[in-house]
């Protein structure tokens, strides 16, 4: 790690940027048109979340205040775990522990600087980590283990059973650290009653976990809050969703990034729901003019996102999208499974319940909505079972009326690249064209931007879809 | 005496399997060492390690696995894409690691495109990654799920009692491994490294009461032997993922050193954990398997796999330990990592090697690096 | 007269180092044969004459390099590890750590305080870190190796090149050439990305100082540079000798070990 990234610590760059970031518009136009040529390698990314229009700035303002969060925690006595993306973190802001999700905070660091993530995942490799990791955790995890960051108190995690790569980065990170681990693990089934007591036994013995290591115990009042506003979340993202089936697609290319990054981040916090009722009110609108959400106006090609996005600077792939009249209809992050979603029966219909009448009751809810989080859902057991990918992906494809489907992950992903083959053929075979990208989401010396999306042009272009 | 053990570690179908099969024995293979092989003895089934030497090109598993992919599971893919595993009666995929799960999903679809590639039982087999209480009731559950399916698919009965007995009948070959291992930790070595890990791939696939009665008299001949391993030689240890090639043991012998101990899923591991021989059977191999926290892939768990190692050490006298892992390998790959930093600190000499499997092993190159490493510890 | 004589077959290189002691009496660089017996007998043949010697003259001769197990008249085989160590010792006596990078593979090793590898890593998995990358690179851009080297100096904006990989980033240098970029900014970037790659492996065993460098890249000034950047600190020249030859000295030094320890 070059030796002046140690002298900052790399959560509170972040805040600074963010804070800086999100400020930029107090002033007139003229003075942000000003402020921009100071900031000649970040106005990319600015540029591109002010034109989300008022979703831009709220979202600003949510990812100030997560990363605020985890740079003053010690100051304000609360401790901080390290966890990940799939880990809903609905139960520990109910518990009042403060969230370091890895995979997100690398995407803000790939996104928001030049040299994105990279020189805290070679320190990962410099200490002894596999090479071939997965670069999602990899990236921030470094500064961590670095401690060219703020101090984690513990690390809580969800994916043993799911993936082993990141559970592995995590107990990497807590032997190197010394730092105590918990990690909930998941069986290849979902729904049968084994699993499930399965499922409460091994949620209720982390949640004893989280309160001894916090001193506190677990709050009724504030769990009930908590769910009471993911179920308000919930209510909207569906509403979303339901629009999104509109062709042409009301809802603007970046939203689906919006979604499910603020509720990798606060879930169950007000903050989200209120960027979720503004992003719903430009899509009602956009939906009731029988406009698309592209600035272009013109949809010309709608694509599902079978896996994750592509975070290269400025958030190149969603300008790419947009400037060609593609909407993007989501990725596997996108969707929670909720009972009431509007695509759950299609997927066998075993979406989560909130129920908040009693502790138990909402254990259970939290419990159930976190087996059926992002990839702890879907990639579980083998891929084309019930409840799993393939499922999903086809139906959620067809559903949306896709024209196409697009994978994009990492090479550290052993999971998906098992068996992202498979399901491209099956996904042609269910009529949509399908394209593999090979590149890095995280990591542009896999594959340079450039040619990555190079390759994906090309297969808009050959399959006759653009 | 050694051949039947040598045999049986550098062949996919060694003879003695395939003259039980010609018996009307039935054979299924497993992929993972958290696999009880009691229960498909009990079924008076030939349980066979999966493996993947004798590939020699991976033009099929390629198509289906992606490029970032251990070549293990895809060597087992392309043998039984190939009609090299045509003998089996039945396959268990397990969730050893995620790698290794995927080839389920690639087997059953190369299955359909090879015809003939897969075989008629094909179980996946769920392996929790912790210990607590209601995991290993999870776990027992998968066993008895797995006891189910063998039952009606094969038309087979499996009792209590004959559980019982094969777990006896383990154990003693459990317990004459571990008096095998010993004869390596002594300053006169009397077997080497390579022989020793023959013997072990061999326990994981011959007939089991041919494998102890064997290795019963294979031990007494190595205690009576004049033949005096280990003078002036560089004692190895070897540990990190899957490794079935007795070449890669063989070559580091050639360097000159002796392996005298190794901590490896087809190697001798933790011979001394014996399975309990009363009370529900099932139970008591949920128990011990579970127990077994001696793979990454009991994620929390790497102190104790520390001290385990550490205590091979010790015992065996090593000299130095080679870390190996197969390209690809996270768990075992960033496993060596910590390994590496916490022996050395302790004054152990470690060398980490990233390879690919078997026979696709580059062995100029690993071979300049043992050699490097042998003159850094005699230096 | 004690004549000692190392000879170090390499994949893209054969060297030989003659020495009378403690001093080299000649030395010889060839480019590798298809057989490795006909680079070693080629590269000694050639080093003797120039030394004005026969091969019955000297007393020990120690192989090393891929080629080492096939060399027809060494007395001893060592690794290339404790070759180039032994060597980088002899031309740089406060080397701690030593970078060499060949034509095939690029390693590190690190020395205790009376000399000895304590530790050593090696990259071996793709061309990236290697001279062959370098090599690729400079073909694609129809300029000689030295050249490569050299136009570091003259770049103002190096070229940040996204992939290490030498598949990937010679289209990317395709690309770049074809848009117009200066030779030299490119060549920077190819520099720069060398640097970076090696500088993971020196990192992940750790800097211990004086640091020097041997092997044909180290003689690549834009790497060189590139590197001391990188780790911010010096690397010391070897200056008493060709680096590439310090895996053939490090042989010939330990064949005078040998003479002396049986003396």
């Amino acid at each position: 790690m070059r030796p002046e990234l140690s002298e900052y610590p790399f959560d509170w760059m972040l805040w600074r940027s963010l804070i800086s970031a999100s400020r930029l518009k107090h002033g007139s136009e003229k003075e942000y048109q000003s402020a921009l040529r100071y900031i000649p390698y970040f106005k990319g990314v600015v540029n591109t979340i002010y034109n989300m229009g008022s979703p831009g700035q709220k979202f600003l303002k949510i990812i100030e205040t997560y990363v605020e969060r985890i740079v003053t925690a010690k100051e304000n006595n609360r401790k901080v775990a390290m966890t990940t993306f799939c880990f809903s973190p609905a139960l520990l802001h109910a518990m009042d522990i403060v969230p370091v999700s890895l995979e997100p905070m690398t995407v803000l660091g790939s996104v928001m600087w030049k040299r994105g993530c990279l020189d805290y995942m070679d320190f990962c490799t410099d200490i002894g980590f596999s090479e071939t990791g997965c670069s999602s955790q990899r990236g921030s995890m470094g500064a961590y283990l670095a401690r060219a960051a703020s101090e984690i108190d513990f690390i809580v995690i969800d994916s043993a059973g799911v993936c082993d790569t990141n559970s592995n980065a995590f107990s990497f990170a807590a032997t190197y650290l010394n730092k105590p681990f918990y990690g909930l693990n998941y069986p290849a089934t979902l729904i049968d009653d084994q699993t499930k007591h399965y499922h409460r036994d091994d949620y209720r013995n982390m949640i004893t976990f989280l309160e001894t290591h916090t001193g506190k115990k677990l709050d009724i009042d504030r769990l009930r809050e908590v769910l009471n506003q993911h179920a308000k979340q919930d209510a909207l993202i569906h509403e979303i969703e339901e629009l999104q089936m509109l062709v042409p697609n009301p809802m603007p290319v970046t939203y689906n990034f919006l979604i499910y990054a603020g509720r990798f981040f606060f879930s169950g916090v007000s903050l989200y729901t209120e960027l979720l009722e503004e992003m719903l009110e430009i899509v009602k609108q956009n939906a009731k003019q029988g406009k698309s959400g592209l600035t272009g106006g013109q949809e010309k090609l709608r694509a599902f996102f079978i896996y994750i996005d592509h975070y290269s600077l400025d958030l190149k792939l969603w300008t790419l999208l947009d400037q060609r009249g593609i909407s993007h209809l989501g990725n596997i992050l996108s969707r929670g499974f909720s009972a009431k979603a509007p695509y759950i029966k299609y997927v066998q219909n075993h979406g989560y319940q909130i129920d908040t009448s009693t502790l138990d009751s909402m254990i259970d809810s939290i419990t159930e909505i976190n087996a059926r989080m992002p990839m702890v859902r879907s990639i579980r057991g083998p891929y084309d079972l019930p409840h799993m990918w393939l499922e999903e992906s086809a139906a959620l494809a067809k559903l949306l009326k896709a024209d196409c489907c697009v994978y994009n992950g990492t090479p550290g992903c052993r999971n998906t690249w098992s068996n992202v083959k498979l399901i491209a053929n099956d996904l042609e075979k269910h009529g949509f064209p399908t394209h593999i990208m090979y590149g890095d989401a995280f990591d542009e010396r896999v594959e340079s931007w450039e040619i990555t999306s190079t390759r994906l042009e090309e297969f808009f272009t050959i399959r006759g879809l653009l | 005496m050694i051949d039947i053990f040598l045999n049986a570690a550098r062949t996919i179908e060694p003879n003695a399997v395939s003259e039980e099969k010609q018996h009307g024995k039935l054979v299924v293979g497993y992929t993972c060492s958290y696999l009880p092989a009691e229960i498909l003895h009990a079924a008076h089934i030939i349980p066979m390690r999966l493996r993947g030497i004798e590939t020699h090109s991976l033009e099929i598993a390629d198509s289906y696995y992606g490029p970032f992919i251990c070549t293990f599971p895809k060597c087992l893919l392309q043998l039984a894409s190939q009609g090299s595993y045509h003998f089996l009666d039945g396959a268990i995929i397990s969730t050893g690691c995620d790698g290794m799960r995927r080839l389920d999903e690639c087997w059953r679809k190369a299955g359909s495109d090879y015809h003939g590639s897969l075989p008629s039982f094909f179980h996946y087999f769920d392996v929790p990654h912790k210990r607590e209480s209601y995991a290993i009731s999870w776990f027992i559950e998968e066993i008895r799920k797995l006891i189910q399916h063998l039952k009606t698919h094969f038309n087979v009965k499996i009792t209590d009692d004959a559980i019982r007995q094969s777990i006896q009948l383990y154990n003693h070959g459990r317990r004459l491994m571990f008096e095998l291992d010993s004869l390596r930790h002594t300053e006169q070595v009397r077997i080497s490294g390579a022989h020793a890990f023959a013997v072990s791939v061999a326990g994981t696939i011959l007939p089991r009461e041919l494998f102890t009665e064997q290795l019963a008299l294979f031990l007494n001949h190595v205690k009576n032997t004049n033949t005096i391993m280990g003078k002036n030689q560089k004692r190895l240890m070897v540990v990190g993922s899957v490794n079935d090639d007795l070449e890669l043991i063989e070559l580091i012998e050639q360097c000159g050193a002796i392996v005298v101990s190794e901590h490896l899923c087809f190697g001798i591991r933790n011979e001394d954990d014996l399975v309990n021989e009363t009370g529900d059977p099932v139970a008591a191999l949920a128990d011990r398997y579970l127990s077994n926290s001696a793979c990454p892939r009991m994620f929390g768990y790497f102190s104790e796999r520390l001290n385990l190692v550490k205590e091979k050490i010790q015992k065996a006298h090593v000299h130095g330990v080679i870390m190996q892992n197969i390209r690809f390998c996270d768990l075992h790959g960033s496993e060596n990592g910590l390994m590496e930093h916490a022996l050395e600190a302790l004054g152990i000499p470690c060398m980490r090697i990233e390879r690919e499997y078997g026979s696709l092993t580059e062995t100029g190159r690993i071979k300049m690096r043992i050699q490097a490493f042998l003159e850094r510890i005699e230096s | 007269m004690t004549i000692i004589a190392g000879c170090d077959v390499g994949s893209l290189t054969s060297k030989a180092v003659i020495m009378q002691q403690d001093k080299i009496l000649a030395v010889e660089i060839i480019k590798s044969k298809a057989k490795p017996q006909e680079s070693a007998n080629l590269v000694l043949e050639n080093a003797l004459t120039k030394a004005g010697l026969k091969l019955p003259d000297v007393q020990f001769i120690v192989g090393t390099g891929y080629g080492r197990d096939h060399i027809p008249f060494v007395h001893k085989t060592m690794s290339e590890i404790s070759c180039h160590a032994r060597g980088a010792k002899w031309l740089v006596p406060s080397a701690k750590t030593i970078i060499d990078i060949g034509g095939q593979d690029c390693k590190v090793i690190k020395l205790d305080k009376t000399g000895n590898v304590s530790k050593f890593i090696a990259n071996d998995k793709c061309a990236s870190g290697t001279g062959r990358f370098l090599e690729v690179m400079a073909r694609m851009m129809n300029i000689s190796i030295q050249e490569l080297g050299e136009v570091s100096e003259k770049s103002k904006q190096p070229i940040q090149f996204a992939s290490m990989c030498t598949v990937w980033a010679q289209a990317d240098v395709v690309k770049y050439l074809n848009s117009g970029f200066a030779l030299e900014d490119i060549g920077a970037g190819i520099n720069m990305a060398m640097a970076n790659r090696v500088s993971m492996l020196v990192s992940a065993i750790g800097i211990e100082t004086d640091i020097c460098m041997t092997g044909g890249v180290s003689k690549n000034s834009g790497v060189f540079v590139s590197l001391e950047r990188i780790l911010g600190h010096k690397i010391k020249k070897a200056r008493k000798l060709d680096p590439q030859l310090a895996g053939a000295l490090g042989a010939a030094l330990i064949a005078n070990d040998q003479i002396k320890g049986r003396a």
